[in-house]
This record gives C-alpha cells, structure tokens and sequence, in this order.
C-alpha cells in the first residue's frame, strides 16, 4: 500500500481517511488466481527469508560464532530464555524448533509493514495469525490428551475444593475460555494490533502526502508536517509493537504448550 | 502441586497465565451468562435480564480466575 494507491480511492476530490479497503488486494496479475495477492506473496516471502536465514546462521555452527551464526544465537538465546524457559522449564529445548519458527515468522511478517516497497504487515490479515494459532490449538490439546489422559486433561482444568453448584456456574466459563475463546484471542490479539498499527500508519502518511503533495495550501501546510512528523513517530514505535506482538504470540504459544504437558496446579 | 514443593518461578509463571488468561474468561463469562440472560430477556420481553447476565459473567469470570490462580498467594 501506498500513497497513491488510497489516493486512487479516496476519488481525488477531498481528504477522505483511508479504510478497510486499504486491507483488499487484487490478484497479481490480471487473470491470475483470486487468492494470489501480495499478502499472499510476502507471506512465502517471509517464511523464505525465515528459512534462509536460519540455515545460514544454524547448518555449520562454528564452537566460536561468527557473522550471521552471531545474530542467529542472539535470537535463540533470546527466545530461550525470555520467552520458552519461563514456561516449559526442563522440556524448553524440546519445543525451541516450533518456537523459533514460530517467533521469528511472526516478527518478519509483522517488519513487512515497515519495508519500502512491501509496506503491508502479513499478519493484519486474520487468516494468518489464526491459522498459527489453530495449530498451537491442535498441540495443546493433542499434548494434553497424550500426557494427561484422554479425560483426565478435561477434568484437570476444573479447580478443586468447591462447592458442587458452584461448578455448575463456572465449569462451562473454564471449557469455552480454554477450548474456543483462548486460541480466538490469541490469534486476534496479534490480527488487531498489527490491523490498527497499519491503519494509523496509512492515515497519517496519506495526511502529509494530501497536503504537502496533492493539495498544498496555506492552511493546510501546518496539518501536512504534522502528519509528516506523527508518521515518523508512529512508525518507530510501530517497530516496538511489532517485536512485542512477535514476542507476545510465542509467549502464549509456550503458555498452551506448557498447558497441554502439565496440568494446572 | 502442594504448597511444599513450590518453588518461585512457580508463582510468577502463575502470574503470566492468570494475566493473559483473563481476557478470555471475561469474554466466555459474558457469551455464556449473558447470552443465557438475553435468551431469557427474549423469552420473557424482560430487556434488563441481559446486562444482568453479562454482569453475573464477568462477576463469574473474576471468581474463576481467583479460584484457579490466586488462591496459592492469598
């Protein structure tokens, strides 16, 4: 997305505050597949640059780190420690693969809104981060079944020493939030801050391209450096928003992970 | 897990559970009491039934939430 792309939709005439529609791509190229679109393609682009990356810095590891080997152990160690270790203790280097994957697929995807050219952060789509979300969904439940028994991982969720009508009341809470609601909220979480962040960043660039660029006037120079200078400011901390929701999804990720091997205490 | 064996990282990671847990207990509270208080409200034409389900929900949830994690502090 661009600025003369929501121009093209704004009609010319006046400032009119981009939308969802920023949000719509078209195929391609004219007679491709509907569902070729650029999201589509950076998202394989993503996953690349994720592939590529890793093999560079973890195929021949060196006992004393080098080049790409330096930034890539700075990542594992990261993720390791501040976001598997909390969680999963003994059994972190077991899930550190998924994690890592998970982490830093997320974290390029999210960067893409930033990148010249590309400018669309993947995971504004909810398709993305749901269908990531979905497959921790499927671990969990799949790794508690298998650790904690086909029917004692349902009854482990239900808090001890109440009493009985009580869990009548609140049983049905604990089975929507943990089965239905909580991959729904992980998923959305990191949908809606990435949907909102690209939103703001449309709307304040596309003020001071209106009218610094498209429509100068007196009056409107000061609002067009305003936009210009709030651009600026929102994409450094759009930055920040997309490494702590990167950070965040694994986070959770590790969280169901460690629920689905251990019950709850 | 008994109280003797706990060990402190136990508590905190208790804490990342119970805090990012709580959005979507809030949110089951209100679908289930609050939808069963607007199924009623329909059923009987009693508007007020509704708030007062999503209340008893969120009121539900918080409950929950301290059953299942803060009851090892208090």
């Amino acid at each position: 997305m661009n600025a003369q792309t929501v121009l093209a939709s704004t009609g010319g005439g006046e400032f009119q505050a981009p939308g969802p529609e920023i949000f719509e791509f078209p195929p391609l190229f004219a007679g491709g597949p509907e569902w070729l679109t650029k999201p589509v393609l950076f998202a394989v682009v993503g996953a690349l640059v994720v592939c590529v990356f890793c093999w560079s810095a973890f195929a021949k590891p060196k006992l004393v780190p080098r080049g790409v080997q330096n930034i890539g152990e700075i990542g594992y160690v990261f993720v390791r420690d501040q976001i598997a270790r909390p969680f999963l203790g003994k059994n972190t280097e077991q899930w550190m693969p998924l994690l890592m994957s998970v982490f830093l697929l997320v974290w390029v995807w999210n960067i893409f809104a930033v990148i010249p050219v590309i400018q669309f952060p993947i995971t504004s789509h909810i398709a993305f981060p749901a269908v990531l979300a979905i497959f921790i969904y499927f671990i969990k439940v799949y790794l508690g079944m298998k650790h904690q028994g086909p029917v004692k991982y349902f009854t482990n969720l239900i808090p001890q020493g109440l009493p009985k009508p009580v869990y009548f009341l609140l049983v049905p809470i604990e089975y929507l939030s943990t089965f239905i609601l909580a991959p729904f909220t992980h998923a959305v979480r990191l949908f809606a801050n990435m949907f909102a962040g690209h939103m703001i960043l449309a709307f304040f660039s596309l003020v001071g391209f209106w009218f610094l660029i498209e429509k100068p006037t007196a009056l409107g120079f000061g609002v067009g450096i305003i936009g210009v200078i709030v651009t600026i400011v929102m994409t450094a901390f759009e930055l920040l928003i997309q490494f702590l929701q990167a950070f965040l999804f694994t986070m959770l990720a590790a969280m169901y992970i460690q629920s689905g091997l251990h019950a709850d205490h | 897990m008994s109280e003797q064996k706990r060990r402190p990282e136990d508590g905190q990671q208790e804490f990342a559970d119970a805090a990012w847990s709580v959005p979507s207990y809030l949110l089951s509270g209100m679908a289930i009491w609050g939808g069963l208080g607007w199924l009623l409200a329909k059923w009987t034409g009693q508007a007020w039934i509704t708030p007062i389900g999503l209340v008893i929900g969120v009121v539900l949830a918080i409950y929950l939430v301290y059953v299942k994690y803060g009851r090892h502090s208090a």
